[in-house]
């Protein structure tokens, strides 16, 4: 997200007066321009229409490479956390069928799952929420463009006459520079939108993503491998990856690990033939796939924006945006936050939550920065993880192996156990500062529900919760999040982690 | 935790017979449940091992006293338990742990009464859910074609469960070297508080009360043919899933058991006395599930009570009175629910405390018999204390638990302040859709602080689980704040997934949260918790 801003010194002046002083000056369309109709760039835009701003967005989808397009709200709402929540709760029911008939149901077999029924059903809510965020938009006073907007200098977007300042981001997922990646290969802005089934499915890539895509196919019966050239999650506690993958593995998800694919061939019979080198043994392997679904990273679209032009600062590397802590740009006037900012974890939550402090620092509403430690995150894969905090390693690097205490617990969720689920990856660990009060450094947990445990977790989080802190709090019987405050065994023990009784 | 099968003095005559034969029928089917006789009868062989070695433990501390001629047919302990529930076992092992030699007095199976009351709501709860997910297939593209529910499946699967938690209790006491004496407590009139077990004198400076409490009745003199009904207990011993169900009372348990029935398939019908459930739960919760059950398809009786009950040979004929204190000039309705399979009492608990005699003690209770303690958990008796059910406070598992380890901490640690803190306990309701609530209602708020100190936050949206799904139920929530500073303190919510979000925000409320706090706080996206954090 880049935001563009106009003058400073014209906002020393006090809030009753900045509307008669735009129309003295005349000389701006908008107090705002907001480039992208993503998750960040729509709340900045609420949120600085609501304080009194004149303000525009921008936002116009370029269609993926398989041609997919969407509406107004972004990734998340269109082929990101939207769309994948509820495959994976899709994915989920699939798992419950099988558990209910431990409870007690008989069902008659087989049970089928149909791709198009689920497919109609979230691409119509998902329109609905398009459809909700024009009309709030519209609500809150803010102009909205299904224009690609582009920058010409510091307040002028190309498009558009003059304008405040701006925000924007637009992405294209990348695809692999192997043969055949770009003409055979679907990514995550398709899945969400296929019409029919994609069938036995290759999935390139171990980010959250490309498990959380792998799980929900998966879970509703589909052949699945996901190739991972070397670990998989990277930046999250490698531990916790490690109990994700292996309970997808134990789920039916299979994995080629070390391997890396280089040509997809589309075969006379319609499949896609892959072909991949095995790093682990020098082998090249070939399988055939009716989808392969790359899930490899997204790179930024900033070249369309026209910012290097304007000289806005960009990482070399990762092509995204270099940001300060107040979202400005090397570009006074242009600010950026989202995805797009380099080095910003790539979250819904984070990208609004800056949007609308940056729209209320830039409206003099308030100082509030955006603070990025103690973000809490969960990946939905088939057994949810859902963490607040440093890494295990992370925590080890500033504080060193004796500087922390990690309290961990290997428990057993209630409804796995009549449905005879084995729950070997249910687990969870508390990282603490040894000394003092051991304040809470980073909290772990894989389980069934893992974001709607975190999130008090996250809050306690913030508020600087200590490993006494927990203790001290009553456990809610029986559910999984009370593990979290009857966790006594530490690591250094060497004790078995292993939940008994009550 | 509760005990129900203790088998102390049944508190109301009429119903001996019943309780009685319930007790019994529990009898039977712990037995029948999955636990090997073979495994059970080396673990008790073991036991014994164990029994003997501590007995001579014992006897040299007997012995050390032995010029205290009182104490040469007494046994002596550090630290005796009456009643092996969870918050007994809680305290006795951490009291063993502590250093201090224990005993457990438990008249019925040791730790057998733990897991019963507070495991078997939960799981078929889960079973219900499920029933409500086989609804939702179709809308997500599965074709689950016939459904049926067989309720024997459940139970075997559930009571092997529980047989296993049986097993994982005894092992754990056997661990802690915790000495189990079988059999009924009474206190004796020896200067030092003293217990009588099968003729034989126990005695320690601290004696723990946690016989825990049941489910209360009401006689064939106040409603005829009330013991025609069961309770709680009786319900998990069902061995069919009843298809017409009558529950009476407005109480969570109530609530749990109507969800649970109604949405396993029996045709469910819920009578109270006013015209809405859970009434000492914040008004928006009270208000919603009361809304959410008539939703879900249970049908409501307000205004009314039972009148009698009779027996048909096509099953229970319940006779109800129906008047709506508004409308005075109204006649009382009195209407019949026939063949009715299955009536249920949740009409409260009742403390376990008449058999002990415990007036020899002086301890006061009050006048439902539930024994009354300060902060620290004392009785009116120095070296006598009570935690769970037997108080009469917070009737949860883990509160019973942590009481007893505070407790623990405070006699054999020497932690004076240790104490367990009953403001911000959590509490969940297995309701369809659970119910997660902390701290005080709107309405405690405004009576404690004022109404121009207290604001509110509230919120209710559909979960997006329900995004696709024809069927819909809302999740609502509230936030209660007082203050400038809008310190939370409390925290109310119904809908799918409040069972697992709670806990969390417990911990964060115990420390003091204020709203600004939750607003500083990142959503976890998409999730319904994140709406705590991102309320206006």
């Amino acid at each position: 997200m880049a935001a563009l801003w106009r003058g400073r010194h014209r906002w020393k002046r006090t809030n009753c007066l900045h509307v008669l002083t735009r129309n003295l000056t005349g000389k701006y369309d908008y107090d705002l321009v907001v480039i992208g109709g993503g998750s960040g760039g729509l709340a900045c835009s609420k949120e600085a229409a609501q304080l009194g701003q004149k303000v525009a967005v921008l936002d116009h989808v370029e269609p993926s490479v398989k041609g997919t397009k969407w509406g107004l709200g972004g990734t998340c709402v269109n082929v990101g956390c939207i769309p994948k929540k509820l495959m994976h709760q899709a994915a989920l029911l699939g798992t419950a069928v099988k558990d209910a008939k431990k409870f007690g149901w008989q069902i008659s077999e087989p049970i089928c799952h149909d791709w198009s029924t689920m497919a109609d059903a979230v691409q119509n809510h998902v329109r609905s929420l398009n459809w909700g965020h024009r009309v709030q938009l519209q609500d809150k006073k803010v102009k909205y463009l299904n224009i690609k907007g582009s920058l010409l200098d510091e307040h002028t977007v190309k498009g558009l006459t003059k304008a405040g300042k701006e925000v924007g981001c637009l992405f294209i997922i990348r695809h692999l520079s192997i043969p055949g990646a770009m003409e055979h290969g679907i990514t995550s802005d398709d899945i969400f939108w296929l019409k029919k089934s994609p069938g036995k499915t290759l999935v390139v890539g171990a980010s959250y993503v490309a498990l959380e895509c792998a799980g929900f196919l998966t879970g509703i019966g589909l052949d699945t491998t996901v190739m991972v050239r070397s670990i998989a999650l990277r930046g999250f506690d490698q531990q916790m990856a490690g109990l994700v993958t292996d309970y997808m593995e134990a789920y039916g998800t299979k994995f080629a690990w070390q391997c890396v694919p280089k040509r997809v061939d589309k075969l006379s019979s319609g499949v896609l033939q892959v072909t991949w080198m095995d790093n682990n043994t020098g082998n090249e392997h070939k399988d055939t796939y009716d989808s392969v679904l790359w899930a490899v990273g997204r790179a930024p679209e900033t070249k369309a924006l026209g910012l290097d032009k304007l000289g806005v600062q960009l990482d070399k590397e990762t092509g995204k945006i270099v940001v300060g802590a107040d979202e400005s740009t090397s570009v006074p006037n242009i600010y950026a936050f989202g995805d797009i900012g380099e080095g910003r974890p790539e979250l819904t939550p984070t990208a609004i939550k800056a949007g609308k402090l940056l729209a209320r620092r830039l409206a003099r509403h308030s100082a509030e920065l955006m603070n990025y430690d103690s973000v809490p995150t969960t990946v939905f894969t088939p057994l949810e993880y859902g963490c607040v905090g440093l890494s295990e390693e992370e925590a080890e690097k500033r504080l060193g192996k004796d500087g922390i205490e990690v309290y961990h617990a290997f428990y057993k969720p209630l409804e796995f156990t009549v449905a005879e689920r084995d729950a070997s990856q249910c687990y969870l660990k508390v990282i603490c500062e040894r000394d003092g009060d051991q304040k809470i450094l980073g909290l772990h947990f894989t389980g069934p529900n893992a974001g709607e445990v975190t999130q008090g977790f996250a809050l306690a989080f913030q508020c600087g919760a200590t490993y006494s802190h927990l203790l001290q709090t009553v456990g809610i019987h029986p559910t999984c999040a009370e593990e979290l405050t009857k966790v006594n065994i530490t690591k250094r023990s060497g004790l078995d982690a292993t939940v008994t009784g009550c | 935790m509760t005990q129900q099968w203790l088998s102390l003095d049944p508190p109301i005559p009429h119903t001996h017979t019943h309780t009685h034969t319930h007790g019994c029928s529990f009898l039977v089917m712990a037995i029948l449940a999955q636990l090997s006789r073979t495994s059970r009868s080396a673990c008790w062989f073991r036991h014994r091992k164990q029994l003997f070695s501590s007995f001579r433990r014992h006897a040299l501390i007997r012995r050390s006293m032995a010029s205290d001629p009182a104490a040469t047919d007494t046994t002596r302990f550090d630290f005796l338990v009456i009643g092996g529930g969870s918050g007994g076992l809680a305290g006795a092992r951490r009291a063993s742990e502590l250093g201090a030699a224990t005993a457990v007095i438990e008249s019925h199976k040791l730790g057998g009464t733990c897991v019963s009351k507070n495991f078997k709501p939960p799981v078929m709860w889960n079973a219900a859910v499920h029933a409500e997910y086989l609804h939702d297939h179709n809308d997500y593209g599965f074709d689950v074609g016939n459904v049926r529910f067989s309720w024997e499946t459940l139970k075997a699967k559930r009571d092997a469960y529980i047989g296993h938690l049986n097993r994982i209790y005894r092992s754990n006491l056997d661990k802690a070297k915790i000495q189990t004496i079988q059999g009924h407590a009474r206190f004796t009139s020896d200067p030092e508080p003293t217990v009588e077990v099968n003729g034989k004198k126990y005695t320690a400076p601290h004696i723990l009360i946690a016989t825990g409490g049941q489910p209360s009745v009401l006689c064939d003199d106040e409603v005829p043919g009330a013991s025609l009904g069961i309770t709680s207990d009786g319900f998990f011993e069902l061995e069919t899933l009843p298809k017409r169900s009558v529950i009476v009372g407005a109480g969570y348990i109530a609530v749990e058991m109507a969800g649970i029935l109604s949405t396993l398939g029996s045709k469910t019908s819920l009578v109270i006395r006013q015209t809405t459930v859970l009434r000492n739960f914040d008004s928006l919760i009270s208000t919603n599930c009361t809304k959410e059950m008539q939703n879900s398809g249970v049908d409501l009786w307000k205004n009314s009570q039972v009148k009698s009950v009779r027996k048909t040979d096509k099953g229970l004929e319940v006779t109800i009175a129906t008047k709506d204190p508004e409308k005075k000039n109204e006649e009382e309705k009195i209407r019949t629910i026939q063949e009715v399979d299955c009536l249920l009492w949740a009409i409260g608990r009742q403390p376990n405390s008449s058999g002990l005699n415990i007036g020899e003690m002086i301890v006061d209770t009050d006048e439902k018999g539930h024994i009354v303690v300060d902060e620290f958990q004392n009785t009116s008796r120095a070296g006598i204390y009570a935690v769970g059910d037997v108080c009469g406070k917070a009737l949860l598992t883990p509160v019973a638990i942590a009481a007893g380890r505070k407790l623990a901490h405070r006699l054999f640690e020497g932690k004076k302040d240790s104490k367990l803190d009953y403001s911000t306990i959590p509490t969940v309701v297995f309701s369809h859709p659970p119910i997660g609530t902390v701290g005080l209602t709107e309405d405690e708020a405004i009576k404690a602080r004022g109404k121009e100190n207290v604001k509110i936050y509230k919120t209710s949206f559909t979960p997006m689980y329900h995004a696709i799904t024809s069927r819909k139920s809302q999740c609502i929530m509230k936030l209660v704040c007082v203050g400038k500073e809008e310190k939370v303190v409390g925290l109310h919510m119904q809908g799918l997934g409040c069972d697992e979000m709670l806990q969390g925000f417990t911990v964060a409320i115990k420390m003091g949260a204020t709203k600004a706090d939750f607003d500083k706080t990142i959503a976890i996206h998409p999730t319904s918790s994140e709406e705590f954090v991102t309320m206006r």
